[in-house]
């Protein structure tokens, strides 16, 4: 029985190939990745990169603008903002993946859950979803933090609750589609178990999308955990993060501008390589775009 | 007479809400012997295919439900298994393989990983056994140098290596049953060619039986001894290859015999069957071809023909047929 065929595909690019496209394919996204990992980096060695303890009060040096001893100058209690600022990125950076993260697991579960199996449960976390999506996060946010106060923890829980339905949406359409493959039919025709089926033939094949989310919501998320923190109902003082580093800065503005601008540019900064990596990360998975 | 593998008995399939059902499939009884050849062939629309999923109950219901008849298989009934049970049997003993072979893999898994799952499901076996399976099954269904390809995604296959896999996969347990659904349709004539090769390659080392479905009454005639033909979710001939190719007792089956080009043709058109497949439900009583048929008699608009005996391995539903060789044996 003759078995040559000719048309072999060409050999597709492996995961750890495409992974690396993604990180150091452009020029934009090589600085990018160095700059995410840069700051990863100072938060995970936070205690041994900062020169003073970001607590630490200090009446002889208050407000001073940027010297040897202090790079970026101290604050109105004569704290080291430098110090302020590589502490306050762990709250930052950590919030900032912790939530996605956490929004991917609940809202990915959901919608699969929903999508796969249909019927009464897909209606009632359609409209459920349908529901929270009604509300802008930051509103929703600032609702769940006066009622239960501020605090990472509580703040976590609700941008969490604020990403999760988006995830749930993007989750049910993607399994929806998915399902109808044939490779689904022919599974369930092997005799292979439904939860064998969601975990191996429907979550990998959804991945992309979820992914992509993820990416574009960890620059949103640090974003809003500042705005939050900026409004009060964030990380409580003292504890520092780049949010209230500008807010309690902002009250202070005239003596010394240094703590608005280094909290401002960290931001910027992180949130614009996060978008950078996310876009890149879209048109390396987007199946649309390939 | 050896007991069946696999009997169909005046299986109905419905549709929609089950005070105004739609039929779909009526009344089919499907025989197939231990490592026996059956090929089931209509158009789209003559519920080939349902009956082919409702086998396995895989018809998704809802909407449509099996509303009548009994499936066994070794003479355990499939309809009244729970389906955890079922689900023991599918791919172990009954296998399928469908029409898509560009979508009917994981894209996302490798082929060892494929063809691993499958043998997984039923039989216990070590990592290293298992790949070794694999192998070997990739060698049965002809793919070059199987070790190399053993991490090879579908997307680097061709259509026709993709179907391989199927049938590697299909084949993993030694399955007493294959059903395959259009299993070259989307596949070109060259490759079609190898795949039912391999097909009666597997039947002969395996002694598997297979029920081919196809609208291609030459697909059926490669592989199968006997063939049932479907019209509007009705068998309505039954015969082996040899007495319905050379004599054809439904008008239907006729009409698609005429319908074959052949390279002697001097016809500028081909023949066809005036009308169209009447939609599903629109029938309520005689004869679903009755519209269509050039043999038609009063009679036929009335009552619907049962199935009539013209040899020992034939027979078909017509009234007209029917009567001619009842009067020719008188």
């Amino acid at each position: 029985m003759a078995t040559i065929e000719q048309d072999f595909a060409p050999p597709e690019p492996g995961l750890s190939q495409r992974l690396r496209r993604v990180f150091f394919g452009r020029t934009a996204t090589v600085i990018a990745t160095i700059t995410v990992a840069l700051f990863i980096f100072v938060a995970a060695f936070a205690p041994w990169l900062a020169p003073y303890d970001p607590m630490a009060q200090s009446f002889i040096s208050i407000n001073k603008p940027p010297s040897w001893e202090h790079w970026l100058g101290t604050d109105q209690f004569g704290r080291d903002v430098l110090s302020r600022m590589i502490w306050g990125s762990r709250n930052s950076l950590i919030f900032g993946f912790l939530s996605p993260v956490l929004a991917a697991l609940i809202g990915g579960t959901l919608g699969v859950l929903s999508g796969y199996f249909g019927g009464i449960l897909d209606r009632i976390v359609t409209r459920l979803v349908d529901m929270l999506l009604s509300f802008p996060e930051l509103l929703l946010a600032i609702l769940v933090a006066a009622a239960l106060g501020g605090g990472f923890w509580n703040v976590v829980a609700v941008l969490t609750v604020a990403f999760t339905p988006g995830f749930a949406r993007v989750a049910r359409a993607t399994t929806l589609s998915v399902k109808q493959e044939p490779y689904i039919e022919s599974a369930i025709a092997a005799g292979v178990r439904t939860p064998v089926i969601i975990l191996r033939h429907v979550v990998p094949n959804i991945m992309a999308p979820i992914v992509v989310l993820m990416t574009l919501w960890a620059a949103s998320s640090i974003r809003l955990e500042a705005t939050l923190s900026f409004l009060g109902i964030g990380t409580q003082p003292p504890a520092p993060s780049w949010g209230n580093i500008i807010r309690e800065g902002l009250a202070n503005i005239f003596a010394t501008s240094w703590p608005i601008i280094a909290g401002g540019l960290a931001i910027t900064i992180v949130v614009l390589a996060i978008s950078i990596i996310g876009d890149q990360v879209r048109d390396e998975l987007d199946p649309e775009i390939n | 007479m050896s007991a069946p593998l696999l009997n169909v008995q005046g299986l109905c399939v419905e549709f929609g809400p089950k005070a105004a059902p739609i039929r779909v499939i009526n009344d089919v009884n499907l025989r197939v012997d231990p490592g026996e050849a059956v090929g089931i062939v209509g158009e789209s629309g003559s519920g080939k295919s349902i009956t082919s999923l409702s086998i396995l109950r895989l018809v998704p219901e809802p909407p449509s439900r099996i509303a009548a008849g009994s499936i066994t298989f070794e003479g355990r009934d499939l309809l009244a298994m729970p389906k955890s049970q079922l689900r023991h049997m599918r791919g172990r003993d009954i296998a399928m393989i469908f029409q898509e072979p560009m979508s009917s893999l994981n894209p996302v898994m490798t082929v060892e990983a494929q063809i691993g799952e499958a043998i997984m499901l039923h039989e216990r076996m070590s990592r290293a056994e298992r790949r070794a399976r694999v192998i070997q099954l990739l060698r049965l269904v002809g793919i070059p140098d199987p070790e190399s390809r053993l991490k090879a995604y579908p997307h680097q296959f061709s259509g026709g290596m993709r179907q391989r896999v199927m049938i590697a996969i299909a084949v993993a347990c030694n399955p007493k049953l294959l059903i395959a659904d259009e299993p070259t349709t989307a596949l070109d004539v060259t490759i079609q060619a190898q795949v039912l090769d391999l097909m009666k390659d597997v039947r002969e080392k395996l002694n598997t039986a297979i029920l081919l479905i196809s609208h291609d009454l030459g697909v059926i005639a490669e592989v199968c001894e006997r063939v049932l033909v479907m019209y509007a979710g009705h068998v309505v001939e039954d015969a082996d290859i040899r007495s319905l190719f050379e004599n054809p007792k439904h008008p239907y089956t006729r009409g698609l015999l005429r319908a074959v080009p052949s390279l002697t043709d001097e016809r500028s058109r081909l023949y066809q069957i005036p009308g169209s497949v009447p939609q599903a439900g629109s029938i309520k009583q005689g004869c679903p071809f009755y519209a269509r048929c050039d043999l038609r008699q009063n009679i036929c608009a009335q009552t619907m023909p049962a199935m009539s005996r013209h040899s020992s391995s034939h027979q078909a539903a017509c009234w007209v047929t029917q009567n001619l060789s009842e009067v020719r044996s008188a």
